[in-house]
């Protein structure tokens, strides 16, 4: 794979953060890296625009590891990112989320928004997402999806845009998050204590963060943001601003940051990176476990399993729900990106096991009764991420065993669709069932 | 699929329009050799799935022929009778111990398999036991939730059929010479008419054990409820030998 030192700049992100702003432990093991998982994956969702889910318990630092990529890989200094974070709680408005009306225009009988710094910066924190109403959340919805953000008549739209939420764990003052709003997460990661002793270290060191502050650059960034320039006007005198900062970055923490093209020119590299055959069989396979119903025709919320049904041996049995068009999306983008950054020339089966599970725990509704028989099993990670790492360990022992045989059963299927003269090969799991499905649509 | 892919309806598609065509949702794979037909698993997965349709049908033709009269009357006669109808059935199948028990789960499992009568189902199973090629037969039957009756029926000499799980009335009947060994418990009229072999209950057995036996051996692990009128033969029940013994009336507590 050709480099340009992008992955080094992002690693030396990485070491740094790791090394002096969140002090934590290694999680996830990848090719024989260890990496902290809440940093890996915010970074990734910093260089892939994507969302990400961080859950934990108060004081884990959710929020802070958010802000810190976001100020180094974006080049925001960070008095800015506090700025334009959004709290959630139960008062929370369309107005401070999104935009207001211009009240000095409208006592002149003219309509204008003026947006929130949320709106208009490209790195997105909601902090305590959970606190919001179920109501509120969907104000939300469409900004969270496609970056496109409505106040009165008008509307702005991110071309780049990444988006951070924390959850603190159930309490009295929080709600459930709706399903919609979860299935548009890329992934979901915990913040986790660091252990006593790293923890005693962070309250030794009081004010870490200022190294990442600049007043006057923080400044600048306001004024730009406040002033009644068109917003695409904006984003290059922000540009601008932050390309500055991160001069500033370089130079008193020896840390080079991205400017504008150079996250393009990364997003381009990611792009070009494919699956192996591998790496495909199997994020189908684990598909068709998740949304297969022999009876029903495919997994749904309001559908339950018969007795005695063939696939009782497959995740389809212990499931409630049926994957969505957005995780097989998620699996690549962070697939993708993982695979960049650790310079290989394709992505493969175990970039794709080492996403899988971020991005699937939080979009699994798992049956009660599998809920109650795990629920006390020996682990570490949180409950949902813990069933998502043992899903994905039995779909590998399947894929282990008929690995061969699924993949030549999908290369029948091409031959097949491109007008071949042969019969899909039979399987037992729902993926040749899927296989079939496909080849007897294409017959019609 | 025999036919190849229908005419394409619009040639003249832009290079836009060209990907509005159904796409290849395999294309990725289509580098592999595509593989030869009739792979091994195919092979084996295809003839367990005739067999299993032959078994099943079987059965389907005995429950059409004789269930009524099993399922209201067990009479040694019907039951004979019933038994001539599966063997007939089962001779011309080519199966192994493992289709049978994948018989015994399929019944309670599928939707394809009508009914399970107990008695019905058990003189079939029976019958498929002392016809397989097999000397040794284990049937898990620890997972059903209705205790089939009338196992064992006629189990011929060299045989040994090894129940997990409990089993119903009728167990091991006119058993002929085999080894009957049940893990769980057995129901009334356990070992009636047997002529000769050994049934051995790790648990608990019913009322009227070994009515009409002439011969063979009966242990039980656990309690004998009762005794039948015992011709010939022997019961033992914990290892202590019940019959012959003080116990000279049926159903009796001893």
């Amino acid at each position: 794979m050709r480099t340009n030192g992008y992955q080094k700049r992002a690693m030396r992100i990485y070491q740094f953060i790791s090394e002096h702003l969140y002090f934590n432990r290694p999680d996830m093991e990848i090719k024989g890296e260890r990496f902290n998982s809440a940093i890996l994956l915010s970074l990734l969702t910093g260089l892939k625009k994507g969302k990400e889910l961080i859950i934990g318990e108060p004081g884990l630092g959710k929020t802070t590891s958010a802000e810190y990529v976001c100020s180094l890989l974006y080049q925001f200094p960070l008095g800015v990112i506090w700025g334009s974070e959004v709290s959630g709680h139960p008062e929370q408005t369309e107005e401070k989320i999104i935009g207001r009306p211009d009240l000095g225009k409208l006592n002149r009988g003219e309509e204008d928004v003026v947006w929130t710094n949320f709106s208009q910066v490209p790195v997105k924190i909601v902090d305590e997402i959970n606190r919001l109403p179920e109501t509120k959340q969907s104000m939300i919805l469409d900004g969270v999806d496609r970056g496109n953000w409505e106040y009165l008549n008008e509307m702005i739209i991110n071309d780049e845009y990444c988006l951070f939420a924390t959850a603190n764990y159930q309490d009295g003052g929080t709600n459930t998050i709706i399903a919609p709003l979860v299935d548009r997460f890329d992934v979901m990661v915990e913040s986790r204590y660091p252990g006593a002793n790293l923890s005693f270290l962070i309250g030794k060191d009081k004010r870490k963060d200022h190294i990442l502050r600049h007043p006057r650059y923080e400044s600048d960034l306001y004024h730009i943001l406040k002033s009644k320039i068109a917003y695409e006007k904006k984003v290059s005198k922000i540009e601008e601003v932050c390309n500055a900062y991160g001069d500033y970055i370089e130079e008193a923490l020896e840390v080079k940051s991205f400017q504008r093209q150079d996250r393009d020119q990364i997003r381009t590299e990611m792009e070009g990176l494919g699956l192996d055959l591998d790496a495909s069989a199997f994020t189908r396979m684990l598909l068709a476990e998740l949304s297969f119903c022999e009876r029903y025709g495919q997994k749904r919320v309001v559908e339950n399993c018969e007795e005695g049904c063939h696939y009782t041996g497959y995740l389809c049995h212990q499931i409630k729900n049926c994957a969505s068009n957005r995780l097989p999306s998620s699996i690549k983008q962070y697939a993708q990106g993982l695979a960049w950054l650790l310079e290989d020339s394709e992505i493969d089966i175990e970039h794709i096991k080492a996403v899988i599970p971020y991005t699937l725990a939080h979009r699994i509704q798992w049956k009660d009764e599998i809920l109650s028989q795990k629920e006390r099993s020996k682990r570490d990670d949180p409950f949902s991420i813990f069933l998502a790492k043992e899903a994905v360990k039995a779909v590998s022992q399947r894929y282990r065993e008929q690995s061969e045989h699924l993949k030549d059963a999908l290369a029948a299927g091409s031959n097949i669709f491109q007008g071949g003269d042969l019969e899909p090969l039979e399987g037992d799991h729902p993926i040749y069932a899927e296989v079939k499905k496909d080849i007897d649509a294409r017959k019609r | 699929m025999k036919s190849s892919l229908p005419p394409k309806k619009n040639s003249n598609l832009s290079p836009d329009k060209e990907n509005w065509k159904a796409k290849n949702p395999f294309e990725e794979f289509k580098t592999l050799a595509t593989p030869a037909l009739n792979l091994p698993m195919d092979q084996i997965v295809q003839s367990s799935e005739a067999i299993m349709d032959r078994i099943r049908w079987g059965y389907e033709k005995l429950l059409e022929e004789e269930a009524k009269e099993l399922v209201w009357m067990v009479q040694y006669n019907t039951i004979i009778k019933a038994y001539e109808v599966a063997e007939k059935y089962v001779k011309e199948i080519d199966y192994t111990a493992e289709d049978v028990e994948d018989f015994c789960f399929a019944m309670e499992n599928t939707q394809r398999i009508p009914y399970l009568i107990p008695g019905p189902a058990g003189i079939y199973i029976s019958a498929l036991c002392n016809y397989a090629k097999e000397e040794e037969i284990l049937l898990k039957l620890s997972e059903l939730k209705t205790e089939i009756n009338l196992i064992g029926f006629r189990l011929p000499r060299g045989k040994r059929l090894r129940i997990e799980g409990d089993t119903g009335d009728f167990t091991g009947i006119g058993l002929e010479g085999g080894d009957l060994v049940v893990e769980g418990n057995a129901k009334n009229w356990t070992g009636a008419g047997m002529r000769g072999g050994k049934i051995l209950i790790k648990k608990n057995i019913g009322l009227h054990t070994g009515e009409w036996m002439m011969g063979g051996e009966i242990y039980v692990g656990g309690r004998v409820r009762g005794l039948g009128n015992i011709v010939e033969g022997k019961v033992y029940e914990r290892d202590k030998l019940v019959y012959p013994g003080k116990a000279r009336y049926p159903n009796l507590y001893y």
